[in-house]
């Protein structure tokens, strides 16, 4: 998928700090670039239609949904996803938050969750549990993690501020 | 699992106020953790392969019918396409025998359909060399059908009375006669809607033959069981195909068999002599296998006016599909939650338009417990008792169908536990009597109930060089917890920090385990690892004492002690060793030991059949005992009086599943099934296009399951004790119990705070005003 032809487009993304050139067609999204064209599959599919919030990443620090979401749409654009979360091999409070607190069971809506929660907390939507669970419901979690979110979100929004 | 390069603080670990975090029953966070909160866990259908092909479905557009034509040509010239599979462009493949191993007809299998027989059926598939343009493609196949009347759901006048299962027939004493003499009597019909598991992650594959060799990365519930399956579809020894399945993005029953998908997608990679992905879309989730199956119930209840029950008759109906069989076995509760003298439970099923409906969280027993515990509520109700002291006159002692004594049955405690923490004795029974400003609030009980199921599984513990101890089974983990508590099985067993055990779980490779389902797993692969770690452990004391070279030999000690990854005399005296340094003085690179839990002298027969069939199961009656876990779920709702909307706000549910193996991660599991049942009560229902036979509501925005939002803070007890009738480590059932009876919970406390009963899943506002 590399080589150019008729249909496809160069695309220079910047994703967790790193720089990649890609030859697309314009009609692949940023879910799919990710997950199929760059081994980034940190990024998760559930439904494709941003119904269900597994994709989530953050574009230019805000959350996303990338299966809405052209790669054409985001050159020039800065791109975090799951992997680019930790430091150095040091994890995001969000990400130890999760693990401490059980916030995930499958762990296929986990990724889309936390960058969701590193977003809520900046947003300072994360001032109440009942706040949390307001701009936390775009996450779907079928297998029923919220009340451990919840809390996860709460104790790292507490570490994060201080 | 493989290993992960991420540190993780000590107070992440878990915490010790279970007797350590690392031994069985303690709370060591998952070990599968840091690779799912970091992105680096690779799901089945993540992995990177070279020169792979994306495949996608074309489904039917009518539910009853027959396909007349396909017209493929357009797809066919369409960029990048490799092939269009059709039901006359596909390798021949072999029908497979079923989950009990029943062996099939000699009859040739097509995966994708001539004869339509639900809406969503498998058609066509379109392979390309991206993801992009197979989606294109398939859009551009032509289907043209000559259609029939559909059958469309259980209430389409042409559905008839269906099929008496015999099998389900439970009767004792003479339960008409009691119902016709009994003071009180109630009869009441309860209904429950088609309901999809949704896991979060699509069901989907990639297949890549090498040869007659096939690996399959699927999400699988049941490695072996799949393995069997594809291998029985084409004809190769089982031994020959190869699944991989490291992580599950959630299955709740919808991912033990290899479906017809599976099998579309093997083909084309046979066919193309290239590596095949196929994932289902979110649509296609919803027709490409079963969900739970729509019920009917009547419960009738004889009664003296102490509320006493005298007789139960009970009669069910589940729908099913054309040509397949599914029975939700609707009157497994109701034989065995109250005493009752005289019973009687028939069943049928009714055949419709639909794909065959398929196994989701606690089939059966979900919807039978929202019959009788529904109708104990109205019972309570007709003889004015509180409906928590109706539940205790009339506690089932032992088993009231087996006639057999509980293994364990901690129900009591747990209505006492539950009731307490509530603060149920605060209730005032009237409906309507307790209200907040415009919202009514209601206060409900029910209790639930699974049976212990119970199989064999087979597990090597290998002790290294290095002094850690390495676990593989072919078992999974979807995110029961099974890597941590096998990790914790062995580091208890063998002597070692959790730390220095690495489980390796997902391959059909590995030592065999039967199906993830049933709640069944935790409790025969502890017993697994538990007897290979100690057949290793014994090993390696073996070679410490008899061994010439070991430092330990001049002792003449009958034991030594192993903890902490460290060997020494329990007396104190002789030296004090590493695992690694002793291995290392007996030139060992390793000790290695395989333990199962099948019978002895079982042949390699009865173990191929216990690891890819469910016939070799143990009956939970099996010999002196009946065996069971136990819930109490204790419900508020609020009910807004204009609008008829319905909030749970408040969630108390004491748990008996014997004992733990990690509370932290069972507590996760009970929670998410008391979620899954808030979503029942209140949300979840396949709505079907009456006109089509369609299912219109088949996406996650309009097929409604539980948000954040929705969900109020939980809590749950454990009120179990540990059974060894029911495991080698005393755990009864966890996953299945805890979503039994939170429906039937809801709709008491919707009577309770509002007098009206409903009786139709799911109570959505036009039901309440």
């Amino acid at each position: 998928m590399t080589s150019q032809t008729k249909t496809t487009i160069p695309v220079h993304l910047d994703i967790n700090g790193h720089r990649h050139t890609l030859q697309l067609e314009p009609r692949v999204t940023l879910l799919d670039a990710l997950r199929d064209r760059l081994g980034l599959t940190g990024t998760k599919k559930g439904c494709d239609h941003g119904q269900c919030g597994a994709c989530t990443v953050h574009v230019d620090g805000e959350r996303v949904l990338a299966c809405l979401t052209l790669a054409a749409q985001v050159e020039g654009r800065t791109v975090t996803t799951i992997e680019g979360l930790a430091r150095e091999g040091e994890l995001h409070p969000v990400q130890a938050a999760f693990l401490e607190q059980d916030a995930f069971q499958c762990g296929y809506c986990t990724p889309g969750q936390i960058m969701s929660a590193v977003a809520c907390i900046r947003e300072g939507h994360a001032g109440s549990d009942e706040e949390i669970r307001e701009y936390m419901a775009g996450n779907l979690c079928r297998c029923g993690a919220y009340p451990h979110i919840v809390a996860a979100v709460r104790q790292a929004a507490l570490e994060v501020q201080s | 699992m493989t290993v992960h390069n991420i540190r993780v603080g000590e107070s992440k670990r878990g915490d010790a106020s279970d007797g350590g975090a690392d031994a069985v029953g303690g709370r060591l966070s998952r070990v599968d953790g840091p690779a799912k909160i970091t992105g680096a866990a690779k799901y089945a259908v993540e992995q990177q392969l070279d020169g792979l092909a994306y495949a996608v479905l074309v489904e039917s557009t009518i539910a009853s019918g027959k396909v007349r034509s396909i017209d493929t040509s357009v797809a066919e010239a369409a960029p990048g396409v490799l092939k269009v599979l059709t039901p006359d462009i596909i390798i021949s493949l072999r029908t497979a025998s079923d989950w009990f191993g029943t062996p099939p007809p000699d009859a040739p299998y097509c995966p994708l359909a001539r004869d339509v027989t639900f809406s969503g059926q498998h058609v066509a598939a379109v392979v390309a060399e991206t993801f992009e343009q197979a989606v294109a493609a398939a859009a551009l196949v032509e289907v043209s059908y000559y259609e029939t009347p559909a059958i469309v759901d259980l209430s389409d006048a042409k559905a008839g009375d269906g099929i008496p299962i015999d099998a389900m027939t439970k009767e004792w004493g003479d339960a008409q006669a009691a119902f016709a003499s009994a003071p009180v009597r109630i009869c009441a019909a309860y209904n429950t809607p088609r309901e999809y598991q949704a896991p979060m992650e699509p069901h989907g594959l990639i297949a890549h033959w090498e040869g007659d060799k096939l690996t399959v990365w699927e999400p699988s519930q049941w490695l072996d069981g799949m393995a069997r399956t594809y291998a029985e579809w084409f004809d190769v020894p089982f031994e020959n195909v190869r699944l991989v399945s490291p992580y599950i993005g959630g299955g709740f029953g919808s991912k033990a068999l290899a479906l017809s998908h599976g099998a579309v997608a093997a083909s084309a990679a046979k066919m193309l002599g290239r590596p095949v992905r196929l994932v289902m879309t979110r649509p296609q989730t919803f027709t490409g296998y079963g969900g739970r199956a729509a019920t009917r119930q009547t419960v009738t209840i004889g009664a003296d006016r102490q509320g006493k029950i005298q007789s139960i008759v009970h009669r069910g109906i589940n729908e099913t599909s054309i040509d397949g069989m599914w029975v939700e076995p609707l009157g497994s509760v109701t034989s065995i939650m109250y005493a009752t003298p005289n019973f009687s439970s028939k069943q049928n099923v009714v055949r419709v338009n639909s794909v065959v409906p398929g196994a989701m969280r606690a089939p059966g027993e979900n919807p039978s417990a929202f019959g009788i515990e529904s109708a104990i509520d109205e019972l309570a109700y007709e003889v004015g008792i509180d409906p928590l002291e109706i539940r205790l006159r009339n506690y089932a002692e032992q088993d009231p169908e087996a006639k057999k004594a509980w293994s364990t049955r901690q129900l009591r405690e747990a209505f006492a536990a539950g009731a307490e923490r509530f603060g149920w004795a605060k209730r005032t029974p009237e409906p309507r009597s307790m209200r907040d400003g415009n919202q009514l609030i209601g206060w409900g009980v029910a209790a639930g109930t699974y049976p212990v199921r119970r199989a064999y599984g087979e597990a090597i513990v290998r002790i290294l060089a290095d002094g850690s101890v390495e676990v593989e089974s072919s078992s999974i983990d979807m995110g029961q917890g099974t890597y941590t508590i096998l990790a914790q099985t062995a580091a208890e067993t063998v002597g070692v920090p959790a730390d220095n055990v690495v489980v390796k779980l997902g391959d059909s490779r590995f030592p065999r385990a039967g199906v993830a389902g049933g709640s069944r797993l935790a409790g025969v692969m502890t017993g697994a690892v538990y007897k290979a770690a100690t057949s290793a452990l014994d090993q390696l004391v073996g070679l410490a004492i008899s061994d010439p070279r070991s430092p330990f030999h001049a002792l003449q000690a009958n034991t030594l002690v192993v903890a902490n990854g460290r060997i020494s005399s329990p007396r104190g005296d002789g030296p004090d060793l590493s695992i690694a340094e002793l291995l290392s003085s007996v030139g060992r690179d390793h000790i290695e030991a395989t333990g199962d839990t099948m019978p002895a002298n079982s042949t390699a027969q009865d173990r191929y059949k216990n690891y890819t069939t469910i016939a070799m199961a143990v009956p939970h009656t099996e010999g002196d005992y009946s065996r069971h876990s136990w819930c109490a779920h204790f419900i508020e709702v609020r009910v807004d009086e204009d609008f008829g909307t319905v909030r749970v706000s408040r969630v108390v549910s004491a748990l008996d599943s014997g004992r733990l193996y990690n509370p932290k991660l069972a507590e996760s599991q009970w929670k998410g099934g008391i979620i899954m049942g808030i979503g029942q009560a209140l949300l979840e229902e396949g709505i079907v296009d009456r006109r089509h036979g369609r299912i219109v509501n088949n996406n996650l925005a309009d097929y409604l399951v539980p948000t954040n939002a929705d969900i109020p803070d939980i809590e749950v007890i454990s009120v179990g004790i540990p059974d060894l009738h029911s495991s080698v480590l005393g755990g009864k059932g966890v996953g299945e119990l805890a979503i039994v009876g939170v429906a039937p919970a809801i709709a008491n406390a919707v009577f309770h705070a509002t007098g009206k009963r409903v009786r139709d899943l799911p109570i959505t506002l036009e039901k309440l005003i």
